[in-house]
């Protein structure tokens, strides 16, 4: 092979280089990393000198509905008081925010699933928001602000309730007889009957429903993840209950492997499922491919349980790095607290939700009729917060760890459970002790 | 002889100009963050790089008794088990087909080798959504309805555990180029007066390959070896990308890197969990590292 | 004899054949989900080529807000040429000081350079993290380039080719009366581009399809590289697949045209690093 010869580019540049280089590397040891994520983000006008004003950063999760990033840098705009950027995140969004939140790269304000970590809270990351609420408080749903509550203060303002049901195919279940399931037995017939061919009975996620279906599984057994401060799920009917998705596995009336998981109506749509099991903010989508060919109902009940919908709402949370920490808050205030529109817009233009303020429910015209209007119903009678406070995430990773195990590897539910035991009293004695 | 032209302490001067910037950094990049990690592996640190609490050999004990660390640690001996023969095997063959090949040589050596552009994320996505997508429409599914049988949703289940064919069939494709120009660069290395000498003799095919060209190829063959098992140890980019999902993480197929991110730089920021588990895994890879460089030198070659 | 031999070459060629298609199939399937809609690829059949070619991908892609891919692929370009530039300016100088100066302490620093190599950079990423983000260069260009710029390996290989460099010139060099820096980058560096072209190519690809270090200090979409970027859509809550497969498209298309025109290159650089001897 030749050996290509060709001189590099001229030495004194690269002599710069790399004298430059040690002089930098000295310095850069001394300096601090000053660009910190805030500078204006490319899609905004630019906003030019501030004139004085707090710069904000927020922080949101992609929402997968449209429009709903328009919506919220709308919203930014209108604000008078400070410079708001909104940063729109895609991917693994609590793990990175999480991490973030140690730098001085993190956000200002921010939304978090059920609203911030118990280890944020005791690790003083987060603000007290208690104060924004006023005479405002005993208008936000209860069971909301309560799961944002820890030691008599409340750390985030919930945004909108978001729940999840179960959705069918009104006329598949007719063309096979089926009325839709109310106990559990029901349902495990009902998809084993309407699986046909390529056509399954029930989706619950490309893991078979290992990650989002422990919780309702325990509810209809009539237990919890905790119960108060203890284990909840350490008693008869908990196995039993479990070994129910394990039974729909086996039985492969389980449609698996989508392009688009459950948090996408498109298998229900396309026809590729019968039932599936989803968020309300499908809705729409929902009813413009099928018109009024489907119905949402809860997950249903076992012996000793009771039928359930997990509820959950993104909090909207002020971390203690934040540039100016009072500038954050009074911007909370003014969106999630104060304008009332706006969160109603927020609710109901972009896929449904439920508005996390009770006297807007009522206004929600979208939520007045048909599966919306049941499933909203839901909330109130079979609501359950997604997880309680007390779940750490190393809580969570280790039941959804379990539950993989027991609904894809067929493992026992009775020793899983037992096995983790321990590790959810070390993980309770920590963050209560 | 150019050292007497200069004065001893020119010589000092002059080294550290040369060696010098390369060395801060690589003191401060590798060696300083191996120390703090050191460090941190003592002291119980959720959220924070700065803790107070001393906790000795507590974070040491929670990763060797955690199943799920000790998990990733058999997960690599699969991978590895999988990986480094079907590697080794598959960039041998090439190397051969194609160096016996005397037309269109080059664009069999382009072809194989082209996939080494490309990166493991590019790789994973066309995998997931595409090769081995689970629904009808994917590669392997519509190969599989051509002959009648319903597809498969190849990284839903675990038993079978076809996900290890996404991850390894992928890895393979990235990397049998590279190995296979360092096995063509040994085989030309090959003197063509052995092969004279055993056509002579009337030696065929495998008996050739046999008694002349594998000898020879025996250092290059120790040197890929030792390069695979150290890349199998840093897999991290296409488990991550083909499994890793809204959801977070399946709680198999986690190779020690994995398990070790979602430790420490996940919603958990366990940094002194993640510090100790760091530790001990470097250890284990430079004793094995250390190892097969010793194994290296017994076969003769430096 | 010779019937022997034909079959060998029937089964070469079969062998040969086969490998290719399977090994270029993937690219096919890459250009065809890019000109794919978003119905056909999502659509439960399979289909050689999309039944509808959607040219629109492209600038649905460059101008698609939620995927800031132009960022990125600058981000990357800025990363991958700074790294390899730094690299081969590092590791050259350092390689010939290891080389050529007879330093009292030259073996100790040496062997505390080789036995860094002994550990894997991607173990390291926790505490590197841990440093990087107590210098405040999370999500920073900065972060990102810098603890990538002293790579063990290149000042070793580079090491061992200004062993072999033919010490006469050098030697004319120094009774001219220069130093060991004009020695160097007069009459060195001029002489050793090919192999330099080598590592740096090397380093560049490895720089452009980096993965795990950006994504640990990449926390902001600004500061996203194009692996990044990708990796994001791929595991976020909903995307589209065909914007998906045509950004990756983009994002590897600079370095195949790199790899067709330097192909030569790299493979010496390959060869070049000596492993296989």
């Amino acid at each position: 092979m030749a050996r290509p010869h060709r001189p590099l580019p001229t030495l004194s540049r690269r002599r710069m280089l790399a004298l430059g280089g040690v002089g930098a590397l000295g310095a850069s040891l001394a300096a601090c990393g000053d660009n910190t994520g805030r500078e204006g983000s490319s899609d905004q006008d630019a906003a030019g000198s501030s004139g004085g004003r707090p710069s904000i950063a927020q922080w949101y999760h992609q929402y997968g509905e449209e429009g709903t990033q328009e919506a919220v840098r709308r919203y930014a705009a209108d604000y008078e008081a400070a410079d708001v950027t909104v940063f729109w995140k895609p991917g693994d969004y609590d793990q990175t925010t999480a991490a973030s939140l140690l730098t001085d790269a993190g956000p200002d304000v921010f939304e978090y699933g059920n609203g911030p970590t118990i280890d944020m809270i005791r690790g003083d990351q987060v603000a007290d928001l208690t104060d924004l609420f006023g005479d405002t408080l005993d208008d936000f749903t209860p069971s909301l602000i309560e799961r944002m509550t820890y030691d008599g203060k409340i750390w985030a303002v919930p945004q909108v309730l978001d729940m999840q049901v179960l959705v069918y195919r009104r006329s598949m279940l007719e063309g096979a007889g089926i009325d839709a399931p109310q106990q559990i037995p029901e349902l495990v017939a009902a998809a084993r009957e309407l699986t046909r061919g390529d056509v399954k009975g029930l989706f619950l996620g490309n893991d078979g429903g290992a990650g989002l279906m422990g919780g309702p599984m325990l509810w209809a057994a009539g237990l919890d993840y905790l119960d108060g401060e203890q284990v909840g799920f350490d008693s008869a009917g908990a196995p039993e209950a479990l070994s129910v998705l394990r039974t729909l596995w086996t039985d492969e009336s389980l449609l698996l492997g989508q392009a688009k998981d459950w948090f996408d109506p498109d298998a229900l749509i396309s026809g590729r499922t019968a039932m599936q099991w989803t968020g309300l903010w499908t809705f729409p989508a929902i009813s413009d491919a099928l018109g009024d060919d489907f119905g949402a109902i809860p997950w249903p009940s076992m012996e000793g349980g009771s039928p359930s919908v997990p509820v959950g709402a993104y909090g909207s949370c002020v971390s203690t790095r934040a540039a100016d920490v009072q500038a954050a808050k009074d911007f909370v205030r003014w969106l999630w607290i104060d304008q009332t529109d706006k969160q109603l817009d927020f609710a109901t233009s972009y896929g449904f939700h439920v508005p996390s303020r009770v006297s807007l429910v009522p206004e929600a015209d979208v939520l007045a009729s048909g599966p919306a209007a049941d499933a909203a119903g839901y909330v109130t009678e079979f609501g359950h917060a997604q997880t309680p406070l007390l779940w750490t995430p190393q809580c969570a990773t280790a039941w959804s760890d379990m539950m993989s195990r027991v609904v894809r590897d067929g493992a026992d539910p009775q020793e899983e459970l037992d096995a983790l035991v321990p590790v959810v009293e070390a993980e309770l004695e920590r963050v209560t002790g | 002889m150019l050292a007497r032209l200069r004065g001893r302490h020119d010589v000092n001067l002059w080294f550290w100009v040369f060696v010098g910037p390369f060395f801060a950094g690589l003191v401060l990049f590798i060696y300083v963050p191996i120390g703090w990690s050191v460090y941190l592996s003592f002291f119980e640190a959720y959220n924070t790089v700065t803790p107070t609490e001393f906790v000795g050999l507590a974070n040491y004990r929670d990763m060797l008794a955690d199943p799920a660390f000790r998990d990733s640690l058999l997960t690599f001996v699969v991978f590895a088990a999988f990986i480094v023969p079907t590697t080794f095997a598959l960039s041998l063959l090439t190397a051969l087909l194609v160096a016996r090949t005397r037309v269109m040589q080059a664009f069999f050596r382009s072809v194989f080798f082209l996939p080494v552009a490309c990166s493991y994320v590019v790789a994973a996505l066309i995998w997931k959504m595409s090769i081995f997508s689970g629904m009808r429409s994917g590669a392997a599914n519509a190969l599989l309805g051509l002959v009648g049988l319903d597809p498969v949703p190849w990284l839903s289940i675990t038993d079978p555990p076809w996900y290890w064919l996404v991850i390894v069939s992928a890895r393979l494709w990235l990397q049998v180029g590279f190995y296979m120009i360092l096995f063509l660069a040994a085989l030309q290395r090959v003197p063509t007066n052995l092969y004279e000498a055993a056509a002579i003799d009337g030696a065929e095919g495998w008996q050739v390959f046999r008694h002349i060209t594998w000898p020879q190829l025996l250092p290059a063959s120790t040197a890929v070896l030792l390069l695979l098992l150290i890349n199998a140890f840093q897999a991290f980019d296409e488990f991550y990308n083909i499994l890793a999902g809204f959801g977070g993480y399946p709680p198999y197929a986690r190779p020690p890197l994995v398990y070790l991110y979602y430790t420490a730089l996940g919603s958990g920021q366990n940094f002194g969990d993640g510090s100790a588990g760091a530790v001990i895994l470097t250890v284990l890879i430079a004793v094995v590292a250390l190892a097969q460089t010793r194994l290296l030198r017994l076969g003769g070659r430096d | 004899m010779l019937h022997e031999r034909r079959r060998y070459a029937v089964l070469r060629w079969t062998l040969l054949l086969l490998g290719t298609v399977l090994f270029l199939l993937p690219f096919a399937l890459l250009l065809r989900g890019a000109l794919s809609t978003e119905a056909d690829l999502t659509s439960g059949t399979w289909h050689w080529l999309p039944p509808t070619w959607e040219w629109g991908n492209l600038s649905a892609v460059l101008d698609n807000q939620t995927v800031p891919l132009g960022r990125a692929l600058l981000n990357s370009t800025v990363i991958a040429v700074s790294q390899t530039v730094g690299v081969l300016v590092l590791s050259g100088m350092a390689g010939y000081g290891l080389a050529r100066i007879p330093y009292r302490w030259s073996g100790v620093v040496f062997w505390l350079i080789t036995v860094t190599l002994l550990i894997p950079a991607a173990v390291t990423f926790v505490p590197s993290f841990v440093l990087v983000s107590s210098l405040g260069w999370i999500s920073t260009l900065r972060g990102l380039i810098v603890p990538g710029l002293f790579q063990a390996l290149a000042t070793f290989l580079f090491r061992q080719f200004f062993l072999s460099f033919p010490r006469e010139i050098e030697e004319a060099a120094a009774l001219d009366g220069l130093s060991w820096w004009g020695t160097f980058w007069r009459v060195v560096v001029p002489n050793s581009g090919g192999f330099a072209a080598a590592i740096g190519t090397i380093t560049f690809i490895g720089s452009w399809n980096a993965f795990l270090w950006p994504l640990v200090i990449g926390r902001t979409p600004e500061s996203w590289t194009v692996q990044v970027a990708l990796s994001t859509y791929l595991t976020a809550q909903t995307s589209q697949v065909s914007l998906l497969f045509m950004a990756a498209l983009v994002a590897i298309l600079p370095l195949l045209l790199m790899f067709l025109l330097l192909q030569r290159w790299i493979v010496q650089g390959v060869e070049r690093t000596g492993i296989s001897d």
